[in-house]
């Protein structure tokens, strides 16, 4: 009984990783522009789509041919390939960007879509940049259905091992990955003077731009964040699951949403918390009730926090700016 | 700006005019008339319904060669002869879809010449088309389509070859305990085919004394099952019993396959014909070796007299594979044949198409009883056939093997 409460307490921590970091983008967001991004759940998909194309690149012998065939200026992919999937140290390279260009790219995809669709309605009534993020979502999702596949197998990278109550090397990476970079992101935010800069904009955006703030690069910076830690996620969630497919933001996407709502949504410690909360209570329900009433449960907590604190776990209870 | 709109507008009008000339232009000439005597012989027309250019096309054309070679094996018989008698058939386009397969259910029912009509597909073109064919009272006999809704209907006139999904359940059991299995732990993919299949699994499984340790549901397009995998580890089953599709954006089986095995749960994972399909194994990878499958039909090769079936296909159509479904479209034509033989014998051939012989035809094909390419044929008080053909199949190497138990 011991193990496998460990064990469901180990899927929903690693579940709870992903959660957190996706929540992050919302709440980022949210805390600053007060608009709910969903297009956030194609940044997380766009990530895994993007990373699993560099993994490709890199290591995927039959994917190097057909590249170089036609660009055979990256001949040398094919000599590094040896490289990067014979040695540990290769291994690791190899991850590290992976990682780094899906997130710089899927930021850079951020910064774009805050550049195109929202910048142009900031002034506008609130309903306009939420509508126009479900247009963005939309888009994305078909672009990547029609231009490249609906799904695609993700290779598994880490060896299959269980050291036990179901540890095993990709869910520790997923869980230590998510917390260095959940602090990196806190202490960013509290202590540089960007984070200032973003902490300013959040509370007040004409007051910061008076105060010398440019406004428009802390949202653009905001907008780059976000979704490179979606895209970490994203990789994480092909690593683990083994495939990535147009629409696998889509449930990511409403429970990290939620969790962001859970912990108070605008806070990024409350993200953190909620997405681990949100994974646990997922893994738990589903270990000790039923799976098909897990998501039921999650949201009766979810109701029964918002009745006691409606600014979440963790959220001030502002009154409404009018 | 005005005076553009309009101009727009008038275009949509005439391109919306020439779209409706030339959609409808292909089917007047095909509305030949009632017992056509210029050859001295009266033609019956049967209808052939199905995707032929979109959809599901693999079944639709497969059928339409079938239903062709029906009718052509149909015309050499003396029988046919004698009484003067000559087959043919009208093709309709349903591309899976159930609008245009009422489309194509009027165009086959507005044929004065027509006796019946073999289709279609999809459970949902069937089940749409089914209604037309009911008020025109003409016989319908579908060949693949497995939804049990379709002959519950209380439609006299509809028929069917194939298998439903409702024996796929208790089939499904009866070849897991043959195949020694005892302990069970079963998940739905909360659809109304998972959940219906996993129900008739359950009982059946029971029934012959089986144990479930744990049921349980997963969500359409879920990708995580990392928390039903640890529970059904801990229970240690013989093999998991899978109600649901296998595509990742649907039912997500594939995925589901994939955790099992890499969490630890080595055991077979049992479905549907949610689960039999090329994709299920591309997408599971090497987790999906040894997964078993259960679906209506039967390769044309395990047949009875599929193999006579086959070498006469593979002759008047050289280079064409023969679909799961070929062989159900061929015995659905015979079927029809039979009947409209018979009324022919007893009525004459000119009253066939009458109101009265579409009654006939319609008694005729409930009373049908012959051996067809697929096994015996024979229609219970729903229409459906009593020969219930399901193969199971086990993923061997990579691919889907029918499995003789």
């Amino acid at each position: 009984m011991f193990n496998y409460i460990v064990s469901q307490l180990v899927n929903g921590v690693t579940l709870g990783g992903m959660y957190a970091l996706i929540a992050l983008g919302y709440t980022l967001v949210y805390g600053i522009l007060l608009m709910i991004n969903f297009a956030h759940s194609e940044m997380f998909m766009s990530g895994g789509y993007i990373g699993l194309g560099v993994l490709n690149l890199l290591s995927n012998k039959a994917v190097q041919a057909a590249v170089v065939a036609r660009l055979p200026f990256l001949a040398f992919l094919q000599s590094a390939r040896t490289f990067f999937t014979g040695s540990t140290i290769g291994m690791i390279l190899m991850l590290l960007i992976v990682f780094g260009i899906s997130a710089v790219l899927t930021g850079c995809l951020g910064m774009l879509t805050e550049r195109f669709a929202y910048r142009p309605l900031r002034n506008a009534p609130r309903l306009c940049p939420l509508i126009s993020a479900l247009g963005i979502s939309i888009f994305l999702q078909n672009a990547a259905l029609l231009w490249i596949d609906n799904s695609i197998p993700f290779p598994s990278l880490l060896p299959t091992r269980d050291f036990g109550f179901g540890i095993t090397p990709i869910r520790i990476f997923i869980i230590v990955t998510s917390l260095i970079l959940l602090f990196v992101l806190d202490r960013f935010v509290s202590t540089t003077r960007i984070g200032k800069a973003m902490r300013a904009t959040s509370q007040d955006q004409d007051a910061a731009g008076l105060m010398g703030i440019d406004i428009n690069s802390v949202i653009a910076l905001t907008f780059f964040i976000g979704p490179a830690l979606g895209a970490v996620a994203g990789i994480f969630s092909g690593m683990y699951y083994g495939v990535v497919t147009y629409n696998m933001g889509f449930f990511p996407g409403i429970k990290s949403f939620t969790a962001a709502v859970l912990g108070g949504i605008g806070n990024l410690r409350g993200a953190m918390l909620g997405g681990f909360m949100l994974g646990i209570i997922e893994a738990l329900a589903s270990g000790f009730i039923s799976s098909g009433y897990k998501d039921v449960i999650a949201f009766v907590i979810l109701i029964i926090v918002l009745i006691f604190r409606p600014g979440g776990l963790l959220g001030e209870s502002v009154v409404e700016k009018v | 700006m005005k005076k553009s709109m309009k101009f727009v507008l008038l275009a949509l009008v005439v391109l919306a005019a020439a779209a409706l000339v030339i959609g409808c232009g292909g089917k007047s000439d095909s509305a030949s008339t009632e017992g056509d005597t210029t050859t001295g012989k009266t033609t019956l027309t049967i209808g052939m319904g199905g995707p032929l250019t979109q959809g599901d096309v693999a079944f639709g054309q497969g059928a339409q060669r079938a239903v062709q070679l029906a009718v052509e094996d149909a015309n050499k018989l003396p029988e046919v002869t004698e009484l003067g008698i000559e087959f043919k058939t009208l093709d309709g386009d349903d591309q899976s879809e159930a609008e245009k397969g009422v489309t194509a259910a009027n165009s086959f029912v507005s044929d004065r010449s027509l006796v019946g009509v073999v289709g279609h597909f999809n459970s949902t073109v069937s089940i749409a088309a089914s209604k037309v064919y009911n008020e025109n009272n003409v016989t319908a006999i579908s060949y693949g389509s497995t939804n049990p809704d379709l002959t519950k209907q209380g439609f006299k006139t509809i028929f069917r070859t194939c298998a439903t999904d409702d024996y796929q359940g208790p089939t499904g059991a009866d070849d897991a305990i043959k195949l020694g299995f005892k302990k069970v732990a079963i998940i739905d993919d909360s659809s109304p085919y998972g959940q219906g299949l996993v129900a008739e699994f359950e009982k059946k499984f029971k029934e012959l004394g089986g144990e479930v340790t744990s049921k349980q549901s997963t969500q359409q397009k879920q990708n995580d099952f990392t928390a039903v995998v640890t529970k059904i580890k801990s229970e240690r089953p013989d093999f998991v019993y899978f109600g649901g599709t296998y595509a990742a954006d649907t039912g997500a089986g594939a995925l589901l396959t994939k955790q099992l095995k890499e969490g630890g749960v080595s055991v077979p994972v049992m479905g549907g014909d949610g689960l039999y399909a090329a994709d299920y194994i591309s997408e599971a990878g090497e987790a999906s070796e040894g997964d078993l499958a259960t679906c209506p039909g039967m390769p044309v090769e395990l047949l009875p007299q599929g193999q006579a079936f086959a070498d006469a296909y593979k002759a008047k159509f050289p280079g064409k594979d023969i679909a799961a479904f070929d062989a159900y479209a061929y015995d659905a034509a015979q079927a029809l044949i039979k009947a409209v033989v018979k009324v022919a014998q007893e009525n004459g051939a000119d009253k066939v198409t009458s109101p009265a012989g579409k009654e006939a035809i319609q008694a005729a094909v409930a009373a049908s009883s012959f051996d067809g390419v697929t096994g015996p044929i024979a229609f219970d008080e729903n229409g459906d056939n009593t020969n219930r053909v399901i193969t199971l199949y086990k993923v061997v190497d990579g691919a889907w093997v029918a499995q003789e138990l």
